[in-house]
């Protein structure tokens, strides 16, 4: 599939279906556990497959699950119920600890699972793009690091963060490249740590690097979709736009608006409706009136595609969800 | 005095080798320990705490300020008077049990004590009855709740029950926020404030022990 082409016919529809992060939720349609989902390729396939039947979306994506890397490098994950699967302790502390950390293969703790499940969902799903999940090259030292940590590092031990980034970089381009060969059309790339940092941070130890990811691995035929939905985004947009994605996908923390308007208009964006205040915790009455809102403001801009602000959390009422499609319609049907 | 304005401002620029310095020149020269705390590094910290709040500094610049603040009390807690420290208040902040996130709780810490509040850190995946005992072997006014999660938030409300049953609503104060929460969850749960930042967390508990008197 030509992903260029793709993204011009988003841009060029009058009618765009929506394209929220959305794959957990699954769970409550397929009666697959979330522990099932997130260790399981075929359950998982069976997943995105079943949310694909239920929703007319513009592109079926994958679990986003941000503890997979962590994991292959080593970092202790914490399985608790049926919660996200999240990482615990910090696995680098020191410069030496830094330097012997061996990057992982593909295919190491469960980054198989997920390659092997967009591998099944190609068969599964033939009537839309297929976007793998992956986290940033930021966000996943943090996690190796300890996220509070780390922001002081890149102060006071800049040189040991650069040797982990370095490191986690190589591992996700060869991640990457391996869903890309397993017939993704492209991968969403959650960088939220780096939405805190400073705009010189951002670009030296976050956009840099996923520049690096973006050159390695995006062309006509897969896109990076860059997602970040920390809270600093609308201050760093010289920093974000650096990085090259061919789509952008941004958070509620700020209004989307504020990103359209400085970002520019070749820039691909989507957003932004609350994952979980709206969607999870919501009603379809406010899911409804949440939706136009941010259509309302954002359509006028013809590079706006209509999304939440981040992974919808598995337990997310599908009335709720129901609700964010029938809006996303109403609005289109009355302009 | 120059040598607090000096002090003040390096911590600002997360200069934590400047300040420790400058607070041991300070108590060299025989400046009071409170006084140094007070209009150098509490100065310091609440002027990135209302920069912060204005989105004027970043979280990495709050953390490496606050990092200097706490080269420069280290220097400062021999000397100075218990009883001055436990005047301003103890909170003692975590995050809710089943989270591990502790971004934001970091930040809340750092501003409570930015305020000149002790505060006893918890941690993260924190049961309900630790907060709970934690406040009453502490002597705290506040319990600061922190979850990120949507699965975890519901916690919080285990958190003002436990304190109800161990008797202590009518003394201890409970404070939440973190990315899932709203003004309608606190008032839902019975809690007594929310925020949705930690520079107003740090307003809002200093606002809290002074109505107390």
């Amino acid at each position: 599939m030509n992903m260029k082409q793709w993204l011009d016919d988003q841009r060029r529809a009058t009618v765009r279906k929506p394209l929220p992060i959305l794959s957990f939720p699954s769970v409550t349609l397929t009666g697959i556990a979330v522990h099932e989902l997130v260790t399981d390729s075929d359950k998982q396939a069976q997943g995105m497959a079943a949310v694909a039947r239920r929703c007319d979306t513009a592109a079926a994506v994958s679990v986003m699950d941000l503890s997979v890397e962590a994991e292959c490098f080593g970092a202790q994950i914490l399985f608790q119920g049926e919660e996200v699967p999240t990482v615990v302790g910090t696995l680098v502390e020191t410069a030496e600890q830094a330097q012997a950390l061996l990057t992982p293969q593909v295919g190491d703790a469960r980054s198989g699972v997920y390659v092997e499940a967009v591998r099944k969902a190609t068969a599964l799903i033939t009537d839309r793009p297929i976007l793998a999940g992956a986290i940033g090259p930021y966000s996943l030292a943090s996690r190796l690091m300890d996220v509070t940590q780390t922001m002081v590092n890149c102060y006071v031990e800049p040189e040991m963060v650069h040797t982990v980034l370095d490191k986690v970089t190589a591992f996700l381009i060869a991640y990457i490249r391996a869903f890309k060969e397993a017939g993704a059309n492209g991968v969403v790339l959650a960088e939220p740590a780096g939405g805190l940092l400073t705009p010189e941070l951002c670009q030296e130890f976050s956009s840099d690097y996923v520049r690096r990811i973006v050159e390695a691995v995006q062309d006509d035929t897969f896109i990076v979709v860059y997602h970040n939905c920390g809270g600093a985004i609308d201050r760093l947009v010289p920093e974000i736009v650096s990085v090259g994605a061919a789509a952008y996908h941004f958070g509620n923390a700020v209004p989307i608006t504020s990103m359209l308007e400085q970002m520019p208009s070749e820039c691909f964006i989507m957003g932004n409706v609350d994952p979980i205040g709206v969607l999870r915790n919501g009603t379809p009455d406010t899911v409804r009136a949440a939706t136009l809102a941010v259509m309302e403001s954002a359509c006028p801009y013809d590079n706006f595609l209509i999304s939440s602000g981040c992974d919808i959390p598995p337990e997310t009422p599908w009335e709720n969800l129901d609700a964010f499609f029938a809006a996303a319609a109403e609005f289109y049907a009355n302009k | 005095m120059e040598m607090l304005k000096e002090i003040s401002l390096r911590l600002q620029k997360g200069d934590a080798k400047g300040v420790k310095e400058l607070v041991q020149q300070a108590i060299d020269a025989g400046v009071d320990a409170h006084t140094i705390l007070e209009e150098g590094l509490l100065d310091g910290m609440s002027v990135i705490g209302e920069k912060f709040k204005n989105n004027e500094v970043f979280v990495p610049e709050v953390l490496i300020a606050a990092r200097a603040m706490n080269m420069g009390t280290r220097l400062l807690k021999p000397l100075l008077n218990d009883s001055a420290a436990a005047a301003t208040g103890k909170v003692c902040v975590g995050t809710v049990k089943g989270d591990q996130h502790d971004i934001g709780k970091n930040l809340v810490v750092m501003m409570l004590q930015g305020k000149g509040l002790e505060v006893i850190d918890l941690g993260t995946n924190v049961p309900p009855e630790r907060f709970v005992q934690t406040a009453i072997d502490q002597d705290c006014q506040i319990i600061c709740l922190s979850a990120l999660l949507s699965t975890t938030m519901d916690e919080m409300g285990n958190v003002v029950k436990a304190a109800e049953e161990a008797g202590i609503r009518d003394r201890v104060k409970i404070m939440i926020g973190g990315a899932p929460i709203t003004q309608a969850f606190c008032e839902q749960i019975g809690a007594d404030v929310y925020t949705a930042d930690a520079a107003s967390a740090a307003d809002a508990a200093v606002e809290l022990l002074a109505q107390r008197g």
